[in-house]
């Protein structure tokens, strides 16, 4: 799945309809442009690419849109031999690739692919997760050492999905998140960054995963996300920045899970978020006359079946942004 | 294919390892522009040199090329970093090199953990180099609110304990009066005058934080509290928010002063009463502030109501379910 913007850009005028077609038929040709060159600087994304590309087909209805076996073999050529993925063949393990393998593979019911390729079965990527966790609780995305919210986030995420939490300290990884708390009551990236509405969902989703969304002030994180909304009526990360069409998601999704997403106007939000599709060539932009990519396709997609949206899959807000048909089956019993 | 790397006699040695990705239909089509032949083969060349873990200068420059065509690259980044140390090179020309890169690619967050990677050494930085200030000030006049520098910043202050360090809160100032809703600086400055110093405890975005056994409210709290730098910060605010009554920021951040040394909002009802006279209503913030005030004394609740009343109907009407909460919230209180 290439990440190449464009071609076409969110067509800025109101639109009360969703080009569904459009955007399917967008994502299908987004890996038919190898000859272009962002694909290669978009390489160091390309697992997650898939990822966004595959769950946005399943939240528009389409599901067996990309080829199951290909897709198969694309993840696991990902594969490093410690257990875990890089963004594209011949890059090394990483946290955030190998949670967008896991999510692929168990959205398209492969995960016993592992094993039956040789390569050591689940139990080999979540001991790949594990190694990654500090001491303090906090993770790690690589060997390398860089840590933040992300990471701790991506390895419940995928961890509960594959049914190993039992590898890891949650205890330890909840005080982590609980000292990410900052003064206005919403989270940041690491201990005293600023708050920050993706690092929320990051440290909000981990809570929830974690079963302990009780240490959360509900009231004032709720007042601090709805705050969000601004005259557009979409969302931005941070007082005083610009909206931006992922963060229905990253918002709307924290929301959700502290039971407040009522507390933003949704008409407003999702007449946002429709003004930043292409109606011709299909795709959604950050904003209103910015180029479309999938990153953001995903993103407004899972934000308006979030809100209900006519005719969208209903997503998962708590356990993974993946629909929630999947999840309910996958961490049924 | 003719390249760059496969003619040069340095690397005749090495063999490279073109990309597996695994696709049934055989060799990725190559692309034909000449920048992604030019990458294929730099990163080829970087697959083999890496896969014997080679410590060179010529690796090391090859990392280098590979960086300048795709910073993100962050395989790329894990390697170079050792081979600095491996070498013993000298970590501040590498700096050098990295501020271009960094001004050059602001949303880059390999290049910010890199940095981190150096700055951690202490045989090459037992102190903290002073020229990194002024970096980090040029990276703010590109982006003022970039959020790796900022937490890059904060990384730089815990570990070479640099919250008296008058640099920091000069730095702070400079970027409040050139935009005084800069929410990172906000953040910063709180850090510096009331986040956790004690390095043997986990970090954390207010004191306490972290302890699942202190009580909601008293997160933030200080132990010790030096009386006059809070009154001192709270003027601060107060100008601030004399600029720009509706900048969010400093009435957050007045609130976590008053928090850390164990006031209540009280104390500020005659300068919120300023913003809130009859029929001009200069700061929702400071509607906001009075009905906390009203809520919490007896007698008042219906004052509290009217309050968050104001700000359902005029000023936050996209909120309108928010302050139905919170009204709800009082009358049940009352009832």
């Amino acid at each position: 799945m290439a990440l190449v913007s464009g071609p076409g850009r969110g067509e800025g005028i109101p639109d009360s309809e969703l080009h569904s077609s459009k955007h399917v038929t967008y994502i299908k040709n987004l890996d038919t442009r190898k000859d272009e060159l962002e694909y290669w600087l978009t390489e160091h994304l390309r697992l997650n690419g898939v990822y966004w590309g595959l769950t946005a087909l399943h939240i528009l209805g389409c599901p067996d849109t990309l080829p199951r076996d290909q897709t198969i073999d694309f993840v696991l050529s990902c594969q490093s031999d410690n257990g875990g993925f890089g963004a594209a063949p011949g890059h090394d393990a990483h946290m955030l690739y190998t949670v967008s393998a896991v999510q692929i593979l168990i959205t398209i019911d492969a995960v016993d692919e592992l094993e039956k390729r040789g390569r050591g079965g689940k139990e080999k990527v979540g001991s790949f997760i594990a190694n990654l966790q500090n001491a303090d609780g906090s993770f790690m995305g690589d060997q390398w050492g860089e840590t933040d919210t992300r990471f701790l986030y991506g390895a419940l995420n995928a961890l509960s999905l594959l049914r190993l939490m039992d590898l890891v300290d949650v205890p330890k990884a909840v005080a982590h998140i609980q000292s990410c708390e900052n003064l206005d009551g919403a989270y940041g990236i690491r201990p005293g960054a600023e708050s920050h509405a993706g690092q929320v969902f990051t440290c909000i989703g981990a809570l929830a995963i974690a079963g302990r969304l009780d240490l959360v002030n509900k009231d004032r994180l709720g007042a601090w996300l709805s705050e969000r909304q601004i005259e557009s009526g979409g969302f931005n990360g941070r007082p005083e920045k610009l909206a931006d069409a992922c963060y229905s998601w990253w918002v709307g999704s924290s929301l959700a899970m502290i039971d407040r997403l009522h507390w933003i106007d949704g008409e407003k939000l999702a007449a946002f978020v429709l003004q930043c599709q292409d109606p011709d060539a299909g795709g959604f932009a950050d904003r209103p006359g910015n180029m479309v990519d999938v990153y953001h396709t995903h993103f407004s997609l899972a934000g308006l079946s979030l809100l209900k949206f006519n005719g969208l899959e209903e997503i998962d807000a708590i356990n993974s942004c993946m629909p929630k048909a999947i999840t309910a089956k996958c961490l049924a019993g | 294919m003719e390249g760059k790397y496969s003619t040069d006699p340095e690397w005749a040695s090495v063999t490279p390892i073109d990309l597996d990705d695994g696709s049934s239909s055989g060799a990725m089509p190559l692309a034909t522009i000449a920048y992604p032949a030019e990458y294929l083969e730099a990163t080829s060349y970087l697959r083999a040199v890496m896969a014997a873990n080679e410590m060179s200068e010529r690796a090391l420059s090859l990392t280098k090329d590979v960086i300048s065509m795709n910073p993100a690259h962050y395989t790329v980044w894990i390697y170079r970093a050792k081979i600095l140390f491996a070498l013993d090179k000298d970590l501040n020309e590498e700096l050098n090199w990295l501020n271009d890169v960094s001004l050059k690619y602001l949303k880059n967050y390999q290049i910010w953990h890199h940095r981190q990677v150096l700055l951690s050494s202490k045989a090459h930085f037992p102190t903290f180099p002073p020229k990194e200030a002024d970096f980090l000030m040029e990276m703010f006049a590109q982006d003022s609110k970039n959020y790796h520098v900022w937490t890059y910043r904060h990384w730089l202050v815990r570990h070479f304990r640099l919250w008296d360090q008058p640099r920091e809160l000069e730095d702070v100032e400079f970027l409040l009066k050139a935009d005084v809703r800069n929410n990172s600086a906000w953040n910063h400055r709180y850090m510096l005058r009331f986040g956790p110093r004690d390095t043997s405890l986990p970090d954390a975005g207010m004191v306490n934080a972290g302890d699942l056994s202190t009580a909601p409210t008293e997160k933030g709290r200080l132990s010790i509290v030096d009386e006059d730098l809070i009154d001192g910060e709270l003027k601060f605010a107060q100008e601030a928010i004399l600029r720009a009554p509706e900048n969010r920021s400093p009435w957050w951040y007045a609130r976590g002063v008053l928090r850390a040394a164990g006031r209540g909002l009280a104390e500020w009802e005659g300068f919120v009463s300023g913003f809130v006279s009859e029929g001009a209503v200069k700061s929702s913030h400071a509607v906001e502030w009075l009905a906390d005030v009203f809520a919490e004394r007896a007698g008042k609740e219906a004052e509290a109501v009217r309050m968050l009343t104001m700000l359902k109907e005029e000023f936050d009407p996209i909120r309108k379910n928010y302050w139905d909460y919170r009204i709800r919230k009082l009358d049940q209180a009352v009832a």
